[in-house]
């Protein structure tokens, strides 16, 4: 398979360097903003530069197509690519609004191209095993769960961040993570309450979220963009039999200490695992593609935490509880 | 005022942290402990012998020998308790929640008042060293604005009359959302205005909450949540904690009140506990309230503070009925 990706921020060039090495799978085609901008990561994994990201939508030597833009953008390339009959993988979210969204996954079902959507926490071995331990009642029947997610202000190393119309800031960004991780352990909730700052110039964004499912569990989800110390990850869940406790500031295996003190935060601390989540994603996502499967998350589960997402937006605004229909 | 000593009674083992209230009693310098009185007049005299401390058949008897009282009854009855020392000129620390309504405890406010009396409420949290320098860290405005605030109070559920809703007034929301309401209404300076909850009933069959999640707006416009749910199972370390996560403009900062412990890995008990070698917060929260007493200042920690705190657990309980949230003033006598 041929790939094409469009984009090299933190996740196009993730992307990019995970399908190295993979069977049957090569990286053909990178575009970004500029072709400057796409140089390095097309030189690294010796793919050509694709000046212009439309052109890589309909290019014949792509197969697949990677869309990891900032967010807003998704749409103009996901739907480009699907109409030059390219299978599509997009970045989360799926897309910035819902309409861009349910396009979206029109136009893939329309082209009968394979739509999959990078909820990559769901290759996370840690939320695989708690999904496994919700399923078989080894921890009884989910009663509370807490989700937490944070980074530093990543505005303030990428500006479009910073602009909610391109973002959706912290809560599209980074809390849809943990809200889609919520509908994979639990189903769909019946309820969101939330709380939200606003995002500033600072990059600072800071929001809280209250999920009700019908009977049980409830789920309490931070996102902050206010966690200097770099990116950490962590849950709770409290089962009638037992409960469940992951801190990624705890589950390092690797710890550098150098002269000159601390540093700058990495912007992703990956689990030292042989084959990181990211890579077991492609290799799923390709796959499955190849073998004429849908996607694990597929543009209709990506659409429904994008409108999840959009929910915990919508209450924190209003200040209301808003019922929820997936 | 060396060597002057406060008459301090116990009321009631109704509770579980009269066990150690009586310990502290004992210890604290500046405290004559002169003795228990019971409702349970076989638990009480059990305890008192334990102690070391003078059974009090009549609580009438306890009154007239104490200068204040600490009352660790259940919740419900605080205001009975702390109406008959106010009618004897006694002072009153009683532990959290205040009451188990809020006209009960505007009453006891109204009633100490009149007779003279000081009225504390333990919220051993303000005693914590951690969370007394993140009090100074604010107001010395290392943080900026504070914008948000994510508290969690989880433990065991403690059993005995806590799942009592008549006893306990509720559930996990009338044990812990106190502690937490409390310490950031006094770490922000900051009132709370509205209240959301999610309640559930989860873990334990019980008539009464053992989950729950709030979320307070306060008046400056920041926002909070509180975790005060009895998730912690039988096999946790320890009883459960304390933690602040506080987002301010400048800083970040995490407080967990009880970290300072060490892991005991226990073959006799067949598990992990954690012995905490931090300050005891009762002892300084106790030794706190006598000094002031004492020194005929106000105590730290008044009845208003109760009340505002108690404020928030009983519109927790109404936004979970009502499936939104609810102002604060809906709920204030």
């Amino acid at each position: 398979m041929r790939i094409g990706v469009i984009g090299t921020g933190f996740a196009g060039a993730m992307h990019a360097r995970s399908a190295q090495g993979l069977d049957d799978v090569r990286v053909t085609a990178i575009a970004a903003a500029t072709p400057e901008e796409a140089a390095p990561i097309a030189e690294e994994v010796r793919a050509r530069i694709e000046s212009e990201p439309l052109a890589l939508c309909s290019a014949k030597d792509v197969d697949l197509v990677v869309v990891a833009t900032p967010t807003h953008l998704h749409a103009d390339y996901a739907i480009a690519a699907a109409k030059a009959g390219k299978h599509v993988f997009c970045e989360k979210p799926l897309a910035r609004t819902r309409e861009q969204a349910e396009a979206i996954v029109r136009a893939c079902e329309d082209a009968r191209v394979a739509l999959a959507v990078g909820h990559v926490v769901r290759y996370f071995p840690e939320y695989q095993i708690a999904k496994r331990m919700i399923g078989d009642g080894t921890l009884g029947k989910p009663a509370i769960a807490t989700l937490v997610r944070g980074n530093f202000p990543v505005g303030s190393a990428r500006a479009w961040y910073l602009d909610p119309e391109k973002s959706g800031g912290v809560v599209l960004d980074l809390m849809l993570h943990d809200l889609d991780t919520a509908r994979w352990w639990f189903g769909e909730p019946a309820r969101v309450y939330a709380r939200r700052l606003h995002t500033g110039a600072s990059g600072l964004d800071y929001a809280i979220a209250t999920l009700r499912f019908a009977d049980r569990p409830i789920v309490h989800i931070e996102g902050s963009w206010a966690e200097h110390a770099g990116f950490r990850t962590g849950f709770e869940l409290r089962g009638d039999r037992g409960m469940l406790v992951h801190d990624s500031r705890a589950a390092s295996p690797f710890l550098v200490q150098a002269p000159g003190g601390a540093g700058s935060p990495a912007m992703m601390a990956t689990p030292t695992l042989a084959e990181s989540p990211y890579r077991r994603q492609l290799r799923d996502i390709f796959a499955r593609v190849a073998r004429g499967d849908r996607p694990l998350v597929d543009g209709r589960e990506g659409l429904r935490s994008l409108a999840l997402g959009l929910a915990v937006i919508e209450s924190a605004d209003s200040g209301k509880v808003i019922e929820w229909r997936a | 005022m060396a060597g002057v000593k406060l008459r301090v009674g116990l009321i009631s083992f109704a509770h579980v942290h009269a066990a150690g209230v009586a310990r502290t009693l004992r210890a604290l310098d500046q405290v004559d402990f002169i003795g228990v009185h019971d409702e349970d007049a076989a638990r009480g005299r059990a305890a008192a012998k334990e102690h070391g401390a003078r059974w009090h058949e009549s609580l009438d008897g306890l009154l007239a020998a104490s200068d204040a009282v600490v009352i660790e009854s259940t919740n419900a009855d605080h205001r009975r308790y702390t109406e008959a020392a106010a009618a004897r000129g006694v002072h009153v620390l009683t532990d959290k929640p205040i009451a188990t309504t809020v006209a009960d405890g505007k009453a006891m406010i109204d009633t100490c008042a009149r007779a003279g009396v000081q009225l504390g409420i333990a919220f051993p949290v303000r005693s914590s060293p951690a969370v007394i320098a993140l009090r100074e860290a604010i107001a010395g405005g290392m943080l900026g604005t504070i914008r948000a605030v994510r508290a969690t109070n989880p433990g065991q559920y403690p059993g005995r009359w806590f799942g009592d809703k008549k006893a306990a007034g509720g559930g996990a929301v009338m044990d812990h959302t106190v502690h937490a309401a409390d310490a950031i209404r006094w770490l922000l300076a900051d009132e709370v205005t509205r209240v959301h909850a999610e309640l559930g009933s989860f873990m334990y069959g019980l008539d009464v909450e053992d989950c729950g999640i709030l979320t307070l707006d306060l008046a400056s416009g920041a926002f909070a949540s509180i975790d005060c749910s009895w998730s912690r199972p039988q096999t946790f370390p320890t009883w459960g904690g304390v933690t602040l996560h506080v987002v301010g403009d400048k800083a970040t900062v995490d407080i967990d009140v009880f970290r300072q412990a060490l892991t005991h890995y226990d073959d006799a008990a067949g598990r992990a506990k954690l012995v905490g070698w931090g300050d005891d917060l009762n002892t300084r929260m106790i030794g706190d309230f006598v000094d002031a007493i004492l020194a005929r200042r106000r105590v730290p920690i008044d009845g208003e503070a109760g009340l505002r705190a108690l404020e928030v657990a009983i519109a927790a309980y109404r936004s979970a009925e009502m499936r939104r949230p609810v102002d604060i003033a809906a709920v204030r006598a």
